[in-house]
């Protein structure tokens, strides 16, 4: 088959200050082909991409487009020329309805007489649902009515329904459970029968040797290499992106489920004020690596917070039981050593607009006051430096804002704020969402480290490998009730779990 | 950590010096020194006379005195409008007083618990009450000089001359010990509190994400109601010296302080909402900044409303170049 060429990239730069997040990259992009993206964080994958659809200026060089020179100087002129970008952060307004997120900026398109048709735009974006085969939610709801998932669907509505040439997936999935995830996939593989392009760009290893025809490595802003479709192997793809032979486990290796008798968390007929929760129970074991899955509104994530005292519980309790106290509070938990790390890294763990310094000491400040509450500056910065160092977070200094790190950098500084101060019970939501498989490898290697110490994890995830790869035990939530729980095994693979999960 | 998995171990350390930021802090100090100059030509050099600097340390010990524990409630996100009510109410109850026992002591210890419970009050509300906080406290504004007027009845004026016995009359070079030595004290506390104990990075955090401030443990009210009564120590030290130096207090007492105390936060470099750029200099070298401002102005001889209006203008250019320097490019992920 011959390739026909959309979009070409020739030596493309792209310069933040000091910082080169791309270094004269050719880059090609053929029509009826889904060409993947990867590479580790802050390679410059988004970069590319987010410069393709007119969300920044390149420094030097040029793009072509359809044979044309590609100049956007918006994401408006972007999309006008027919590229379509999903990307990974929330992009609907909250506030307004479905259909009028989808239409957003194009109500003329309904207007008579001044009046906007509010049933025409309904049906209008009913279509553009169904469209990409989201059936099941009415256009005229409030957003703010979805979960994340199915606003991440709208918006994904909105980019196909003005029928873009070629379409940027940029870690669209990593927010989706498998039923969104499908939709993609199924909206991708349309586009390359239909001649378009599609580019994606993912974390996930074999989502893209499933999905990608050819598969484009980038490393620290160099394209490093392009693979086709027989030459992609886990292996090969992970030592291009790394610069070297990945040696060493990936997750833990011991298959050593023994489980200490000592219940250290007891949670007690729990119900949510979500509703998402329904009178469930669990013991939680001393220095075990409690792993938790299920799908992404099961009540896992609403379990996570409750017993950190984040979420409101309406019966039952959770209690501490070495010193017998009830949690209800976030202060409370803090008090009785325990640390959670939120899914939603940017809005509940991190002050993006505050330095590396300061979010790192927000958890442990208490630890490095004296008895007078007084804190020295020399404590305090070996306190940071510390974190810093053993978790080799990448930056130019503490003082800078961690809003400019990469994804794996913030969850490194969130790790921070509580390995500094020594908890004993860690709660971790998705510790690994958003990470490339370097900072993930470091991360497991770090909680089995935990474990080691006598720590307790409770890790809550939608990756079920890393779960059956770290977890002691595992237990599946299914509409807020246990469903399913495993001991630690070799033979334990995600079709045993699939089955108690869906 | 597996030496074999981790990449690039080495800290990517940039040599360049970030200049940009170096600018944003060294602005405010910029404003200052700019200001004095071009006021210093404008009035032909009535600006730094004897008796004017007497009068502009006056002034700017009162705002700087607000607007340094003000800090603090900015800090955290709260928007506090009734600051100069405060210590207008302070200064009328602690001159009443003063002429009915004829007791500084006294009349000092009114000063500072006024303030003191209103603090308490404000962070209370700021922490149970789902209202926002600024309409709180423009609503607590009016409430307290409308108290004041209620309390002062027929006579709109306090004299401490009418003392049942004679209140000490301090000299210039008393009142400017005392002062440096009050305005000096409350700095160097705020100060620490702010750098050396865990509360300005609590506050820090607070300002800048509620809902991150939370699930890291932090007790928000304990926070909220600490940095309310650090605000009220400065506001009940302004209204006592208020009233020993002027010796008249009334309903029009430091009417225009809780204007200055916000452009002042601002001329002095941090956010008006607060955040992680709070920081304790603001509070002091904004005060000075608006003192000259409002010095200036009167000199060239600008009635109140002209000056009101220069003023407005000035905190919105500030507020305009503020929000330039906020648009900062993000490098994607």
């Amino acid at each position: 088959m011959s390739k026909e060429l959309i979009f070409e990239a020739r030596q493309l730069t792209k310069h933040f200050g000091p910082t080169v997040a791309l270094n004269k990259v050719d880059f090609k992009v053929y029509k009826g082909q889904i060409t993947g993206l990867i590479g580790e964080n802050g390679s410059g994958k988004s970069t590319i991409t987010s410069i393709a659809a007119g969300m920044q200026p390149a420094t030097e060089g040029e793009m072509f487009f359809q044979g044309q020179s590609h100049k956007p100087s918006s994401m408006i002129e972007g999309a006008k020329t027919g590229i379509g970008m999903i990307v990974q952060e929330q992009g609907t307004v909250s506030g307004l309805t479905v259909a009028q997120n989808i239409f957003l900026g194009e109500e003329n398109k309904f207007r008579t007489m001044g009046i906007i048709h509010a049933s025409k735009m309904n049906k209008a974006a009913k279509e553009a649902l169904d469209a990409i085969g989201f059936t099941g939610v009415d256009p005229s709801r409030s957003i703010d009515s979805l979960n994340m998932q199915d606003r991440k669907l709208v918006e994904i509505a909105k980019v196909i329904y003005n029928k873009p040439d070629m379409l940027v997936v940029d870690e669209t999935t990593t927010a989706l459970s498998q039923q969104g995830r499908t939709i993609i996939y199924d909206i991708m593989k349309r586009m390359r029968e239909e001649n378009k392009a599609v580019v994606f760009i993912s974390h996930d290893l074999q989502e893209l040797m499933d999905t990608c025809d050819t598969l484009t490595v980038l490393r620290d802003g160099n394209l490093i290499t392009t693979l086709e479709k027989d030459q992609m192997k886990e292996e090969t793809i992970k030592k291009h992106m790394v610069g070297r032979e990945m040696k060493g486990d990936y997750y833990r290796s011991d298959y050593d489920g023994t489980i200490d008798p000592q219940v250290v968390l007891d949670i007690d007929n729990i119900t949510t004020g979500t509703g998402l929760l329904k009178n469930f129970s669990l013991k939680v074991h001393k220095g075990e690596i409690l792993g938790i899955g299920g799908l992404s509104d099961c009540g896992m994530h609403e379990l996570g917070k409750a017993i950190f005292g984040e979420e409101k519980i309406l019966r039952g309790k959770v209690t501490h039981i070495t010193s017998g106290d009830q949690i209800t509070t976030a202060r409370e938990a803090l008090d009785h050593s325990m640390g959670y790390v939120s899914k939603n890294r940017d809005k509940e763990a991190l002050v993006l607009t505050a330095s590396i310094q300061d979010n790192i000491l927000s958890a442990g400040i208490d630890k490095i006051a004296n008895k007078l509450g007084v804190i020295i500056p020399k404590n305090r910065k070996a306190y940071v430096n510390k974190q810093v160092q053993e978790l080799s977070i990448k930056c130019a200094s503490v003082e800078q804002n961690v809003q400019y790190l990469s994804g794996g950098n913030k969850q490194k500084v969130v790790f921070g704020k509580w390995i500094g101060r020594d908890c004993d019970i860690l709660i971790l939501d998705c510790p690994t969402r958003g990470v490339d498989i370097g900072v993930k490898a470091a991360m497991y290697q770090l909680i089995y480290r935990m474990k080691q110490q006598g720590k307790t994890i409770i890790m809550i995830s939608e990756e079920l490998p890393e779960l059956i790869g770290m977890s002691d035990r595992l237990i599946i939530i299914k509409n807020g009730q246990l469903s399913g729980e495993f001991a630690r095994s070799e033979v334990l693979n995600e079709n045993m779990i699939i089955d108690v999960m869906i | 950590m597996d030496k074999s998995i981790v990449i690039d171990e080495t800290n990517s350390k940039s040599s360049k010096i970030n200049y940009s930021t170096i600018i944003s802090k060294l602005s405010p100090y910029a404003g200052l020194v700019l200001s004095i100059v071009v006021f210093q030509i404008l009035t032909g050099g009535k600006l730094l006379t004897i008796s004017n600097l007497q009068s502009l340390t006056n002034q700017v010990i009162i705002t700087a005195l607000v607007a340094i524990g003000a800090v603090y409630v900015f800090g955290i996100g709260c928007f506090d409008m009734s600051l100069g009510s405060l210590v207008c109410l302070g200064s009328v109850v602690g001159g009443m007083v003063a002429i009915a026992t004829g007791n500084i002591f006294f009349a000092f210890l009114v000063c500072m618990i006024i303030p003191i419970a209103a603090g308490i009050i404000k962070g209370i509300f700021a922490s149970y009450v789902e209202v926002p906080f600024f309409i709180f406290t423009i609503v607590l504004g009016m409430v307290i000089n409308a108290f004041v007027l209620v309390i002062l009845g027929k006579e709109t004026t306090l004299y401490l001359e009418n003392a049942v016995t004679p209140i000490k009359t301090f000299n210039f070079t008393e009142m400017t010990v005392i002062n440096v030595l009050v305005l000096g004290g409350f700095y160097l506390l705020c100060l620490f509190l702010f750098n050396y104990t865990g509360l300005g990075i609590r506050v820090k955090m607070l300002g800048g994400n509620y809902d991150a401030a939370k699930q890291t443990g932090m007790n928000i009210t304990k926070i909220k109601i600490t940095a309310f009564l650090v605000s009220a120590l400065g506001v009940g030290l302004a209204a006592f010296l208020i009233l020993i130096r002027v010796r008249t207090v009334g309903y029009s007492t430091a009417v225009s302080t809780g204007n200055d105390v916000m452009v002042a936060l601002v001329l002095g470099g941090m956010p008006i909402s607060g955040g992680p750029r709070t920081k304790i200099s603001a509070g002091i070298i904004g005060a000075a900044t608006i003192t000259v401002l409002n010095s200036g102005l009167a000199i060239m001889g600008l009635s109140t409303g002209t000056i009101q209006i220069c003023r407005g203008i000035v905190f919105l250019a500030v507020v305009l170049v503020a929000s330039f320097s906020y648009r900062t490019k993000m490098l994607p992920r």
